[in-house]
């Protein structure tokens, strides 16, 4: 099928049929992961549990011990009655948000940032060597998209989509699968110090990045997206350090 | 631009075996068609749950192209269904056979706009079967594909598509001992699909997923719209 959505990095986590002899303990961090990663959200509804358990490839008494250590875990509210279920608890507050950046040294912060440079990089080079007007088009698309998007998750996967369809634009599944893990992995972190901030320096980066590779400019493509991912590392340390001394 | 004469034997057994491959999505698309007369026939609305009946379809499909065919389905037209507004029934098939799942509500940051790609789209516009790519599907098969489609229609309505998607690695495998064979008359030889990507390549110094910009009019290399280069031609379009 064709390209778009985030979907699958959400499908993957959270709706791969697990291997047999997966069971309770897998669907609860697999689900907490998911809640973690914020790729469920705070207030959402969980599908139904025979339609989970169907989704998860596990029987729905699995599934309910998962949802009962889930609850214990504070993650997971179960509501009865008309208008109940099962609903995803993350409550938004910032020490939550900055937790998964407490967990990461200055130097694991660097090493995330060098490791999202060279995928980054060298998929920026391939999509300018690569890419048809059709291609660009898209790029613009989601360029625009992550323009016109309020809301804190909502920019990060805009920007999530971009990059991997930069990646996908290089006809490279493998940089495809890596931008899909990293951000998977740092998206929240990207995203982190942007709360109240503006989206317009990481879109003016995005517009001269798909100006590159539709000029087919492949290493001022590179040196754009290498630039890019350092500034927003370089963001990211400043404000690890910052923690440090709040 | 003339063919090389030994054209139409090189790319004979792809054709031939994606020409299989459209005929089991054909079913699949008669399948689907039968679905939504039945509805039609008994004065009820078209639902979700109807599409169950594809199942063995799809399945056996899936069978009969293990290796080759990835993911094989049904992707609904906007309000098809009476019960959603949007559907993709897909399957893809690795060790086992399981359904694929994406977000399919277009308030949602992850909404996946299956109308905007070009297998969906093409057979929509021109009601014809369309072959999509290659290109990284990183939806289903998390491979390099291509997506071959038809248009499924009842009653003169557009219903949707059904489709299955082709491992561009094995349709490379397939060409090979021909693009690059020792003797050509030619030297080896490049195909590219109609935009210019390159799909399989006989010579390492132009590899598949790169673009091809061919200088003078092209002519498909058979029936599907895929175009073989060789010669100055090739060269030609190497250098642009």
């Amino acid at each position: 099928m064709a390209p778009p959505a985030l979907t699958t990095v959400r499908a993957r986590t959270l709706f791969t049929p697990l291997d047999t002899g997966g069971r309770a303990d897998t669907v609860t961090r697999r689900l907490a992961q998911a809640i973690r990663l914020g790729l469920l959200l705070d207030g959402e509804r969980l599908p139904a549990e025979s339609q989970l358990a169907g989704q998860l490839g596990v029987s729905t008494v699995t599934l309910r011990e998962a949802l009962a250590t889930l609850r214990t875990m504070g993650l997971v509210e179960t509501r009865r009655g008309r208008g109940g279920g099962s609903f995803v608890r993350a409550p938004g507050d910032p020490g939550r948000l900055e937790r998964p950046l407490r967990l990461l040294s200055l130097h694991e912060l660097t090493d995330i940032g060098d490791h999202r440079a060279a995928i980054a990089g060298t998929a920026a080079r391939l999509a300018a060597e690569r890419a048809l007007p059709a291609d660009v088009t898209m790029l613009r698309e989601h360029a625009e998209r992550l323009r016109g998007a309020a809301a804190l998750t909502e920019r990060r996967r805009a920007d999530a989509r971009l990059h991997i369809e930069i990646a996908a634009t290089a006809q490279s599944p493998r940089l495809t699968r890596e931008e899909m893990d990293l951000w998977s992995e740092i998206g929240d972190l990207v995203w982190l110090p942007m709360e109240g901030m503006d989206v317009a320096p990481a879109a003016r980066d995005h517009d001269r990045l798909i100006d590159a590779i539709e000029a087919r400019a492949p290493e001022r493509a590179r040196e754009i997206a290498e630039r890019h991912v350092a500034a927003e590392t370089a963001r990211l340390l400043d404000l690890r350090l910052s923690l440090h001394h709040g | 631009m003339t063919q090389p004469p030994m054209t139409p034997h090189l790319l004979a057994d792809i054709t031939a075996l994606i020409e299989r491959v459209l005929a089991s999505v054909t079913e699949v698309a008669e399948a689907m068609t039968a679905v939504a007369a039945a509805a039609r026939a008994g004065r009820r609305p078209l639902r979700r749950a109807d599409l169950t009946a594809l199942r063995p379809v799809v399945t056996k499909v899936l069978a009969r192209h293990r290796g080759f065919a990835a993911g094989a389905g049904v992707v609904l037209a906007p309000d098809a269904l009476a019960d959603a507004p949007r559907c993709i029934d897909w399957w893809w098939a690795d060790q086992g056979i399981g359904q694929l799942e994406v977000d399919l509500d277009p308030a949602s940051a992850e909404f996946y706009d299956y109308t905007t790609t070009e297998w969906y789209r093409e057979p929509a516009r021109t009601g014809r079967p369309c072959i999509a790519g290659p290109y990284v599907d990183y939806i289903c098969t998390h491979k390099y594909t291509f997506t071959v489609s038809v248009p499924v229609v009842d009653d003169a309505r557009f219903v949707g598509v059904a489709g299955a998607d082709i491992l561009a690695g094995e349709v490379e495998r397939m060409l090979l001992p021909g693009l690059s064979m020792p003797g050509r008359a030619n030297g080896p030889a490049v195909l590219v699909s109609g935009d210019g990507r390159v799909i399989a390549s006989g010579t390492a110094s132009i590899v598949p997923g790169t673009v091809l910009r061919p200088g003078g009019p092209v002519t498909a290399a058979g029936p599907l719209p895929w175009v073989l280069l060789s010669g100055p031609a090739l060269v030609d379009a190497a250098g642009r």
